[in-house]
């Protein structure tokens, strides 16, 4: 008799469970103090420092990582044997020790007339050309006489990067950010005045602004050849072409061919024209070559101007 | 913190950018110019034995065209950090975006009740409906536009039918891996390669072996005129001199590779597919210079 229930106990069989979804939530998380509120909005305050990070896989960031970093460092490698040599020393040096300096102030002298000769950092696997943010911007001219006219543009930038002023927590996102004059120009603008708004994209918003642009809208633009390279023979040694930034503008007709905004394109009291600047982690003589290179790897077409 | 942090990057930038005439301080810090502290002669060259004959060799690249799986840590962390954004994103101005009533404001009122509930569960993204009925009209209406956008089309599977066959020539399968092509000569499997000839860059020597073993019917493109790699096989009898190969990094974009008479077969294979292929003194010159992933 014993034996005969042990058996039935064994036979019966524990309730089979599903596995747990890892992402749907039947519920939210109830915490055990509620939080404190801020005093003019009575919005919640997150006790906690919050960074997001990526919520879902993002195709270009992909291509960068499985392709174009590769690609772009066999293009920009630069072979150097041993360390490189200390610079040359021109001038005395003001040194805090030397008793002649006790009392002396550091006067600053002058610019630095080595600085866009000066050659890019040894290649090293951490340092090969990324793009590290992107920035639009847009002016509009008819804001200068009437601040309502800012609302469109304010919300055409929100809806392209996806971006607002501290969304999501502490992190340090700014969100679209009114431009203001900064000087008095006759007949132009006066300082203080809002003229414009920006925004600035990192991350996902930065990799999905990137895909919205080379696969919608730079396809459909009618009459573009290219983002413009310098004319050949150019004085290379220019601000510009040490910062590792590349920066070219589209005109008001390509709003409409963003997703974002074609969906509702309707809503916008009129159509914008932006300037759009990639920022690389590229420094010294030649960094706005390698990137360029780095774009191109993500399809950004470039052609040469042609002197007239 | 945030700008502590700014101000201290600040002035480091500063200072790197400084070489600032008479005002420059005298910096102990090696690392301001890039100076290790140990060697500054640059290393021996090592004692050159036999001269050996220089080859090129193309690693031809068929780049990943899908996105790639996740794990399940990296899905569990996405919903988390999706979900984080939900709870914390200011609001969407309505009255801006949609015109009150519209079908558009409709569709997208469903669709953010659903990635609500998703998020937080069954009781949120509640809609507050005045009329009824309208908005079950509405709703219909909005459902149609998704049908007639396309929205329930289904996707083209991940897997390809090269995959599931085994084609190994095909250039469709594998579509989330780098793929890399081997050919085959007589009994050995290699990447594409060949001699250089009197007066000719390697690069150049590249991409005319490239065509002499794949042909031309292919559409690619050498990435740089600096190699990817060099692997010196021992020499093949005493007294013969060692092959050194010098490797370049290449992309097929369109077409496919039909193997001249020198070369009897090829194969698109992902980097672990490649080693029991080749021989292992070859393999540890070559894994290195291709991707995991």
């Amino acid at each position: 008799m014993a034996s005969a229930a042990a058996a039935k106990k064994v036979l019966k069989l524990a309730p089979v469970r599903k596995a747990p979804s890892v992402t749907e939530f039947g519920s939210v998380p109830i915490g055990h103090k509620p939080f404190a509120r801020e005093k003019n909005s009575r919005l919640p305050i997150i006790p906690t420092r919050l960074k997001l990070h990526e919520f879902v896989p993002s195709r270009y960031e992909n291509h960068y990582y499985d392709t174009v970093r590769d690609d772009v460092m066999y293009m920009n490698y630069i072979h150097e044997r041993g360390p490189r040599p200390p610079p040359r020393e021109i001038r005395l040096k003001w040194d805090p020790n030397d008793p002649y300096s006790k009392y002396r102030k550091n006067p600053s002298v002058g610019g630095d007339a080595q600085v866009l000769r000066r050659p890019p950092p040894p290649d090293t696997p951490e340092n090969v050309t990324r793009l590290e943010k992107i920035q639009i911007h847009t002016m509009h001219k008819q804001a200068i006489g009437n601040k309502q006219e800012l609302v469109g543009v304010i919300m055409a930038l929100r809806a392209l990067s996806g971006e607002t002023e501290r969304g999501g927590g502490h992190h340090a996102v700014e969100g679209v950010q009114v431009v203001r004059g900064k000087r008095s120009v006759g007949g132009w603008i006066r300082p203080n005045v809002p003229c414009g708004a920006k925004v600035e994209m990192k991350g996902q918003p930065m990799w999905d602004f990137m895909g919205s642009l080379v696969d919608f809208v730079l396809p459909r633009l009618r009459e573009f050849e290219g983002v413009g390279l310098p004319y050949a023979g150019a004085n290379p040694h220019k601000q510009s072409n040490i910062s590792g930034v590349v920066s070219f503008g589209l005109p008001r007709e390509a709003m409409q061919f963003f997703p974002q905004i074609e969906v509702n394109v309707d809503s916008y009291p009129k159509q914008y024209g932006m300037h759009i600047h990639f920022v690389t982690n590229a420094e010294g003589v030649g960094a706005q070559d390698r990137a360029r290179a780095l774009l191109s790897g993500f399809q950004i077409p470039f052609t040469r101007k042609q002197r007239s | 913190m945030l700008s502590r942090c700014r101000s201290a990057l600040s002035t480091s930038s500063r200072r790197s950018l400084g070489a600032r005439g008479l005002a420059t301080p005298v910096y102990t810090d090696p690392a301001v110019h890039n100076i290790p502290h140990e060697a500054v002669d640059p290393p021996a060259r090592p004692k050159r034995g036999a001269k050996p004959t220089i080859n090129t060799g193309i690693v031809l690249n068929r780049a990943p065209f899908l996105t790639r799986d996740q794990t399940t840590f990296e899905r569990a962390f996405q919903a988390y950090q999706g979900r984080l954004r939900r709870a914390l994103h200011n609001p969407v101005a309505y009255d801006f975006y949609f015109k009150e009533g519209s079908i558009l404001e409709t569709r997208f009122r469903v669709e953010e009740m659903k990635r609500e509930q998703a998020a937080f569960g069954p009781s949120f993204g509640k809609l507050d409906v005045l009329d009824v009925e309208k908005f079950e009209a509405q709703k219909l209406a909005a459902a149609q536009l998704a049908e007639q956008e396309g929205e329930l089309e289904e996707m083209m599977p991940r897997v390809h039918e090269a995959d599931t066959n085994k084609d190994y020539k095909s250039l469709d399968r594998a579509g989330m891996r780098n793929l890399y092509l081997l050919v085959k000569e007589k009994d050995t499997w290699r990447f594409p390669q060949g001699g250089l000839e009197d007066k000719e860059l390697l690069h150049q020597s590249a991409q005319r072996n490239l065509y002499a073993e794949c042909d031309q019917y292919m559409d690619s493109w050498i990435v740089s005129r600096t190699p990817m790699g060099v692997h010196t096989s021992s020499a093949s009898a005493p007294g013969a001199r060692p092959i050194a190969t010098f490797f370049y990094k290449a992309h097929i974009m369109a077409g496919q590779v039909r193997p001249s008479n020198k070369v009897s077969d090829f194969m698109w294979l992902a980097k672990e597919e490649i080693e029991p292929h080749v021989d292992a003194q070859y393999w540890n010159g070559i894994k290195d210079m291709l991707s995991d992933y």
